[in-house]
């Protein structure tokens, strides 16, 4: 079994439904989140439109950051998620720096790593991640992509656009996107600049980095 | 080049996260700069050993005293880095042999472990506790010492190599970045260790070895500068913070200029006048712009957002 998530962007309206579910399954802390959903605004006034694209962990096959980890707290299980281990974990950051999809942070309160495990002490219980049972609109399928029969291999089978983010970085992320543009999935594809945030001044924990 | 697009799509994030950018800060900055100083003197001992071995009675204590200390300040940033610190002995206990970092630490450890001995060893024979063999002793565990200086110079490149996320950071370049930032201080600092204990003769091979560490580094760098951003797209957008009005330009050029471009004039006045102030001021930059330059090479590929 090697567990897989797909996002239809064409069905996602940026309600945060997900982002909220995963917060609250996961007491993730304020300041951090393990799902969000990116909005870039498109085009010029009048002709404008809001793209929304949930971004999480990619369970990547080849996995960076289980790969630079130093003492296995990231780790592999049979389903295939890419899991962690926050009492071994040594806070030592390689992750963060080593993940494209900058889809792990420290957690604030234990001052360790932490990301989407796609709810893995859910799935333990035969239950779906949260997120997808939250999302109003079943844009979020998850299931098994070894089984041709599962929604999510037909899904990829049915389209002819599905994408994963960065593939130049061989990662092989279990994540896919059905619909997405390269403003989607690519972060040099939208500018970020002061002033356009619509929530401002974002305040955050601290970390105890050193900048 | 998806940014041509952005003109047309005038794309612009209105909602996102903004993750914390720097891990990565001057905490490994100061890692990556003691270890240079600390790998370097080795590889300035066995050299002065291999050279010229009467005078290493000058500097045998007081590089390797020096080595010692420097190892042990990396060490310390290390562990002050990390979020768990008191977790560290997680490494020793359930280690990961595919991450760098654990290699690293392992092979540091062992390394440190050697020049502890090699501490003892002259302690004791600066109390006569020991005779004369105490030197050859001590050269013979030197090279070893080198041997494995090698590799713990080269795996803070492996970490930034595995850091897949930072396009920047290419193995080839960076571990011959790690081995000239470990001549070029190392070189440096047994100049200032050795003083008048060193020979003209000796003082010039030094001298030149520092020289010809700023020369290839500022090569790379300026190849990395000037050609980096024709083969990735990633790698232009970090290079952009140091270029222009970047906001590390001004600081990669202090960099440039302190660590390797004053020093090769310095060097090549001090090879015309054999002033030893000059090279004195000469190894001084060296060791000061390195570390300005390694933390402006660290900090700006965390800049650029990952999402």
């Amino acid at each position: 079994m090697q567990l897989g998530f797909l996002v239809d962007l064409h069905l996602c309206m940026g309600c945060k439904g997900c982002e909220i579910a995963c917060k609250v399954e996961n007491e993730v802390p304020l300041s951090t989140w393990r799902l969000r959903v990116k909005y870039v605004d498109v085009g010029t006034f009048p002709e404008t439109k809001r793209t929304f694209t949930p971004l999480r962990c990619n369970h990547c096959e080849n996995a960076p950051c289980e790969r630079i980890c130093p003492v296995s707290a990231l780790h592999y299980i049979e389903n295939g998620i890419v899991n962690i281990d926050k009492e071994r974990c040594i806070g030592c950051a390689g992750c963060v720096m080593a993940c494209p999809y900058g889809a792990i942070y420290i957690d604030p309160e234990t001052q360790t790593a932490d990301k989407c495990t796609y709810c893995a002490h859910r799935i333990a219980s035969s239950m779906m991640p949260a997120c997808v049972v939250a999302c109003p609109v079943g844009a979020n399928i998850f299931g098994d992509l070894e089984d041709p029969t599962s929604n999510i291999s037909k899904y990829i089978q049915r389209h002819t656009d599905v994408q994963v983010r960065k593939p130049e970085k061989g990662t092989n992320p279990h994540h896919f996107y059905v619909g997405a543009s390269q403003v989607h999935l690519n972060p040099l594809a939208s500018k970020r600049e002061e002033g356009y945030d619509l929530f401002n001044k974002l305040t955050h924990l601290p970390l105890g980095g050193h900048h | 080049m998806v940014q041509e697009t952005l003109a047309a799509t005038h794309a612009v994030v209105t909602l996102d996260v903004a993750l914390p950018d720097i891990f990565w800060g001057w905490f490994v900055t100061m890692n990556m700069w003691a270890k240079s100083i600390g790998t370097g003197l080795v590889f300035m001992l066995f050299l002065l050993l291999r050279k010229n071995s009467d005078e290493m009675s000058g500097v045998r204590t007081s590089a390797i005293t020096v080595s010692f200390i420097m190892m042990n300040v990396f060490l310390l940033f290390t562990l002050a880095d990390l979020h768990q610190p008191f977790r560290m002995w997680h490494i020793f206990f359930y280690p990961h042999w595919t991450s760098a970092i654990t290699v690293g630490a392992w092979m540091a450890t062992v390394f440190v472990a050697l020049e502890s001995i090699m501490m003892v060893m002259m302690i004791r024979k600066e109390k006569c506790l020991l005779t004369s063999n105490a030197n050859a002793s001590f050269d013979k565990l030197l090279f070893w010492v080198t041997l494995l200086a090698i590799p713990v110079t080269l795996y803070t490149a492996g970490i930034m190599a595995e850091a897949t996320a930072r396009e920047l950071w290419q193995m080839p370049t960076e571990s011959v970045q790690m081995i000239l930032a470990a001549t070029l201080s190392g070189s440096a600092a047994i100049l200032l260790l050795g003083g008048s204990k060193l020979s003209d003769e000796t003082k010039n091979f030094f001298a030149s070895i520092l020289g010809l560490s700023a020369l290839l580094a500022f090569i790379i760098y300026m190849s990395e500068y000037i050609f980096g951003a024709m083969k990735s797209e990633e790698t232009a957008a970090i290079l952009a913070y140091i270029k222009g009005d970047g906001a590390y330009a001004t600081m990669f050029w202090i960099g440039e200029w302190v660590a390797y471009i004053l020093p090769m004039i310095l060097i090549a006045l001090y090879r015309v006048s054999r002033s030893n102030s000059i090279l004195t001021l000469a190894a001084i930059l060296a060791i000061a712009g390195l570390w300005i330059v390694k933390h402006v090479w660290l900090v700006i590929p965390q800049l650029l957002s990952l999402s």
